[in-house]
């Protein structure tokens, strides 16, 4: 159990946040429910917020981002927020109109 | 009085402005003034009316300060009285534009003359609004205009135009009172202008009257052949000398006047530099190019002025020419173009007979005592400007037209036409006198005229306004009708055939018309005397005038009141006009007989002969020799020694007498048949009852050529430009055609429809991209970053090493 | 003091690293629950719990009020408002809406190439793999508290200064010095508190982005009130 002894470095936390980044985006591209759609926006940008405070993290380097890094993650979050309100706003009135989450149906405007 | 001196041209320029004023009232509240216009009798006449106080308010303050000179006619020791420069006002109103360092403004030159004018303008006019008020009455109400017929042969019905009849008048004042204080020829020439347009609106005033419009448009356009030439003698003083002023003005330096008349050359006529410079152009050129080595600008303009002189004289060797003489002499005649044609003189007079078709008071006012008179005013004004050459031509033109405007009126019928005719030779005495060199003759004819012929024209309204017809023959034995106005147009008779006695206790005692035909005659006698052969001429012209004068107006008078009715129905209708037209033919009468009594320096005012005298204008004075022609123009006091005054006294009167006899041998006394006479003279009768054939001549010449020029020149334009325009259009409408068919269709059009129907293609194709899968969307983002990824590190790792 | 960090022994287990395996492994797999399940509440309930898991990670590398924040926004705010979403539309059919074999295949095929480049990137940099904040810490106690020792037996008195300084290191060592959050605070209106003043020639802090994420809220709010608002004259019934 070797690595359980050793200190953890930048490399974990920047492997987790492209975990749950991959998990995302997989989640968007396989959910036909767009609410699921949205957890997986949810999580491609938890991935970010990782990546970002593991970069400013003091204890992986000694040129680290700092607080511009933690700024920027919770700018993310208030982003994150700000997108979750407005895209179930659009989900619901998606559901009012046609009655359904399925984004497969809403497809009236291809080409 | 003297300290109103200071206020004289504010005075003045209040009178100019007054009839202004009543013409704008009339014009923007002329419908609202009520009682179908006759308020807008009362402003116009009241304006002229204040206008009038103001004008001899100011000669009051005029003549107070400047004493009139001695009349040096009846003091043979005084010939050498010292001649100073007349009193002259200058002064600058408003500046309107500079050109090249010469400034154009609004200013005034007022002299004795112009208070003259002042008076005499501003009292006649207020005497015609007067008298308009009751002529022009029947405006008041809707009109039936019987001798303007429309196309079914009825007559026109029109509403009264009584308001703009004033408003004109009005307009008519200011413009005269405007061109009588300008102080300078283009202020003149927009005046001149503007009595021009005046006389036409009133000249058409009936204008539906094919004769009226056609009548106004003859004077208007006749006036403008007059015009072009005076422009071109405006254009001559303006390029030469570089400014238009009369006299001094403080800050526009010396005017025309000063130039040509300088203090220190004695007043004698000298060209001026500024017309030799003009006028040896090339010869100053030529020096700056003989010189060997470059003159400087200011070395140039030395050498100039120092031979200024010897150009001038026409001393330098080998070439006697006299540099800007012609020039000179170009802006004289030109000048006095203008006033051929404004008053009326030969070959221009033809338009002012047909201008009798306005109303009566208009010709009264606008076409004998005011602005026909304009011209010879204008002559009068600019004389330091004319060469003795230019006089002789003046006196030319002055002669011819005295000759035909009498022989014209002998025959004429119409009572307005008489009057006319009678204003042409009138005017043709005064052009006659100024041009022999007899100023003050000239301008004391002109204003004696003006009384007395506003007076016959009145009359004559009256006449018409009673018995509803022009026709003398129509007339007869209207005396009794009509004592005042028969009474009062007897005095305009006899003064304006000049009857008086030579001599009643040592002074010559007469109508108005006596002194300045005299005046006139004397003139051309001294002229005569050294003249021969000019003098002749112009004498018997001049005498035989004023014979045939004194009988064409007896005849018309005659004709007109005494005899039997010869038309019953217009006898019996006639009547006395009202009081409103009668008391300003008894004031004007009054001014016909006394305007030249020189008894009135015996209680202190100024005579007109006196008053004239302090106006004239500086240097004439003296003799004036012309170089061109062997011509000199004697100077006036010459007229008035015994020598002259003798003879001719007795020749005038015996001339006037003898017309007035035959006069009433013909149609008083019935001795001779006129109808006799007119047989046995046919081919002579003939002629003078067409006018010497001048508007036929004029017609067959000038029109017809104009028509006949105008039909090749449309000829031209139809069978050669326009072939040609339309064979261009044709070739560019089928080059237009071809260029659409291959180039536009094939070329841009096929490319454009191919480029869009590309690019439609390809978005079809591209369309199915869009499928509207979410998820097909995020693989695609997906994969291209991968793929992106990939992309980059395989550069950046292996190719890039 | 919590035992943070191990001791110094070479072979002993090192419980930092231990509760981050832990918690990373707890975020990725309810993020891979989130990513599988095809029930709409199980989704919602495996991604809260896997944002409460990333925010533990915050934690872990020291950003204590970014993972509050974590915490507070998304577990606390965001996904209420996901559930509260999931419950006005879950109805039977949705809740389990399958998806196609292909899209899963495809999905994962490209995810998995996707993880597998990012993974590879991520441990391209050797001095990333490991962290010696800790060794560098303890040395630095170390030398600084024989220096005060040999001080001592040199008979001198040990300043207040060198006490707070022995102490500062210390708490390094243990603590870990995590960011305080004043001084996030004082950065959103345009202070920086961790800087010297000559490194930040103007404005140096986040004060002009702070307005506008704060309008770019209001705005947000303002529009998702309008999307979703009641159209009672077409679906009045719909509403839940």
């Amino acid at each position: 159990m070797s690595f359980l002894s050793e200190p953890i470095g930048l490399s974990h936390y920047l492997a987790v946040g492209a975990f749950l980044f991959v998990t995302g985006v997989v989640c968007m591209a396989t959910k036909r429910n767009a609410l699921g759609i949205l957890m997986g926006i949810e999580l491609v940008l938890n991935g970010a917020i990782v990546n970002f405070v593991g970069f400013a993290s003091p204890y992986f380097r000694d040129e680290n981002l700092g607080l511009d890094g933690h700024l920027i993650a919770l700018f993310v979050i208030v982003l994150a927020a700000a997108e979750a309100a407005v895209a179930l706003a659009i989900a619901l009135n998606f559901y009012n109109n046609h009655a359904t989450i399925d984004v497969d149906r809403a497809d009236e405007l291809k080409g | 009085m003297d300290a109103f001196l200071p206020y004289l041209p504010s005075l003045l320029a209040t009178a100019v402005l007054l009839p202004l004023v009543s013409f704008c009232v009339i014009f923007l509240a002329g419908t609202w003034l009520g009682d179908r216009g006759k308020p807008a009798a009362w402003v116009a006449t009241s304006a002229i009316l204040a206008s009038t106080v103001l004008s001899f308010f100011s000669a009051g303050i005029w003549f107070a300060v400047h004493e009139t000179p001695g009349a040096h006619a009846s003091h043979d020791e005084h010939y050498a009285v010292e001649h100073h420069a007349p009193p002259v006002i200058t002064g600058d109103g408003y500046p309107l534009a500079s050109f090249a360092g010469a400034d154009v403004s609004i200013n005034y030159y007022i002299d004795a003359l112009t208070i003259l004018m002042f008076c005499m303008v501003t009292f006649i006019a207020t005497c015609i609004h007067f008298y308009s008020t009751g002529y022009m009455h029947e405006e008041l109400h809707p009109v039936v205009d019987h001798e303007a017929l429309l196309a079914n042969g009825e007559s026109l019905r029109r509403p009264g135009r009584y308001a703009r009849f004033f408003q004109a008048l009005s307009l008519f004042c200011f413009s005269m009172l405007g061109l009588v204080i300008s102080g300078n020829f283009l202020m003149t020439f927009v005046f001149w202008e503007l009595v021009g347009l005046c006389s036409w609106f009133l000249i058409g005033f009936y204008v539906e009257r094919s004769s009226a419009s056609t009548a106004a448009n003859k004077a208007f356009i006749v006036n403008r052949i007059g015009d072009f030439g005076m422009l071109i003698g405006l254009m001559a003083l303006w390029a030469s000398l570089g400014t238009l002023n009369f006299g001094d003005v403080a800050d526009a330096g010396s005017g025309v006047f000063s130039q040509m008349r300088s203090e220190a050359n004695h007043y004698a006529l000298k060209t001026p530099n500024g017309m030799v410079r003009l006028a040896a152009a090339d010869r100053i050129d030529e020096m700056a190019l003989a010189s060997s080595e470059p003159l400087s600008q200011e070395a140039l303009a030395a050498k100039v002025d120092a031979s200024i002189p010897a150009w001038r004289e026409g001393t330098t060797e080998g070439d006697s020419t006299k540099v800007g003489y012609t020039l000179l002499m170009i802006a004289g005649l030109g000048i006095f173009c203008g006033c051929v044609g404004k008053s009326a003189q030969f070959p221009l007079h033809v338009w002012l007979p047909d201008a009798m078709e306005g109303p009566t008071p208009v010709s009264a006012l606008v076409h004998s005592a005011t602005m026909v008179a304009a011209g010879v005013f204008l002559v009068a004004r600019s004389y330091p400007i004319f060469l003795p050459e230019v006089l002789l031509v003046i006196a030319c033109v002055g002669c011819v037209t005295l000759f035909l405007g009498a022989t014209i009126a002998l025959v004429a019928t119409d009572i307005k036409r008489v009057l006319a005719y009678s204003t042409v030779s009138q005017l043709g005495y005064m052009m006659l006198a100024l041009g022999v060199g007899g100023w003050a003759a000239g301008v004391m004819h002109l204003v004696t005229h003006a009384c007395f012929k506003s007076l016959l024209f009145l009359g004559s309204g009256s006449v018409i306004h009673a018995v509803h017809t022009n026709e003398m023959p129509h007339m007869g034995g209207l005396l009794r009708k009509m004592p005042w106005t028969g009474y009062t147009m007897l005095i305009g008779c006899l003064a304006i055939s000049g009857i008086g006695i030579p001599s009643i206790v040592g002074l010559p005692i007469g109508l108005s018309g006596y002194y300045s035909k005299d005046a006139i005659l004397e003139q051309v006698f001294s002229f005569r005397n050294v003249n021969p052969v000019w003098g002749t001429v112009f004498f018997g012209a001049a005498c035989g005038g004023a014979c045939l004068t004194a009988f064409y107006m007896f005849r018309m008078w005659y004709l007109t009141f005494l005899g039997e009715p010869r038309s019953a129905v217009k006898h019996d209708h006639a009547h006395e006009s009202p009081k409103v037209m009668v008391v300003p033919l008894v004031l004007l009468a009054v001014l016909a007989v006394a305007v030249a009594w020189p008894i009135y320096d015996w209680v202190g005012l100024p005579t007109l002969s006196r008053t004239i005298e302090q106006a004239r204008p500086t240097g004439i004075w003296q003799d004036m020799a012309g170089s061109h022609w062997s011509v000199t123009m004697p100077e006036e006091s010459k007229g008035h020694v015994a020598a002259v005054k003798g003879p001719v006294g007795v020749l005038a009167f015996g001339a006037a007498i003898s017309g007035i006899l035959l006069a009433s041998v013909f149609y008083l006394w019935k001795t001779l048949d006129p109808a006799d006479v007119r047989r046995s003279f046919d081919p002579v009768y003939r002629v003078l009852f067409h006018k010497w054939y001048f508007d036929e001549i004029y017609q067959a010449v000038f029109v017809r050529g104009t028509l006949a020029v105008a039909t090749c020149v449309a000829l031209l334009d139809r069978m050669v430009i326009d072939r040609l325009v339309d064979s261009l259009a044709w070739l560019a409408v089928s080059l237009a055609t071809l260029s659409d068919r291959w180039v536009d269709r094939r070329g841009v059009d096929g490319f454009v429809n191919w480029f869009s129907r590309q690019t439609y293609q390809l978005g079809s194709s591209l369309r199915s991209l869009q499928t509207g899968s979410l998820r097909q969307y995020v693989m695609l983002i997906v994969v291209s970053t991968v793929a992106l990824f990939l992309i980059l590190s395989f550069w950046t790792y292996s190719l890039a090493r | 003091m919590t035992p943070l960090l191990a001791a110094t022994s070479e072979a002993a287990i090192n419980w930092h690293t231990v509760m981050f395996y832990v918690i990373a492994l707890c975020a990725c797999g309810f993020a891979v629950i989130v990513a599988m399940t095809n029930n709409i509440v199980r989704m919602a309930f495996a991604l809260i719990v896997s944002l409460a898991a990333t925010s533990g990670l915050l934690f872990l590398a020291g950003a204590y009020f970014v993972g509050a924040m974590q915490l507070m926004i998304y577990v606390g705010g965001t996904v209420v408002l996901l559930i509260f979403g999931v419950m006005l539309t879950a109805q039977k059919a949705f809740i389990t809406m399958q998806t196609k074999a292909g899209d899963w295949i495809l999905g994962l095929l490209v995810g998995g190439t996707f993880l597998a480049v990012l993974v590879q990137l991520v441990f391209l940099m050797p001095q990333w793999q490991s962290s010696d904040y800790q060794s560098v810490a303890d040395a630095q106690l170390v030398a600084f508290a024989q220096e005060l020792k040999s001080q001592q037996d040199r008979g001198e008195e040990i300043t207040p200064q060198q006490r707070r300084k022995l102490e500062l290191l210390a708490a390094k060592a243990s603590e870990g010095m995590p960011q305080r959050t004043g001084e996030i605070g004082l950065a959103l209106v345009g202070v920086r508190a961790d800087k010297i003043e000559s490194d930040q020639p103007g404005l140096a802090g986040y004060l002009l982005p702070f307005e506008i994420v704060s309008v770019h809220l209001l705005v947000v709010l303002v529009g998702a009130a309008f999307l979703a608002r009641a159209k009672r004259h077409h679906h009045g019934g719909n509403q839940r």
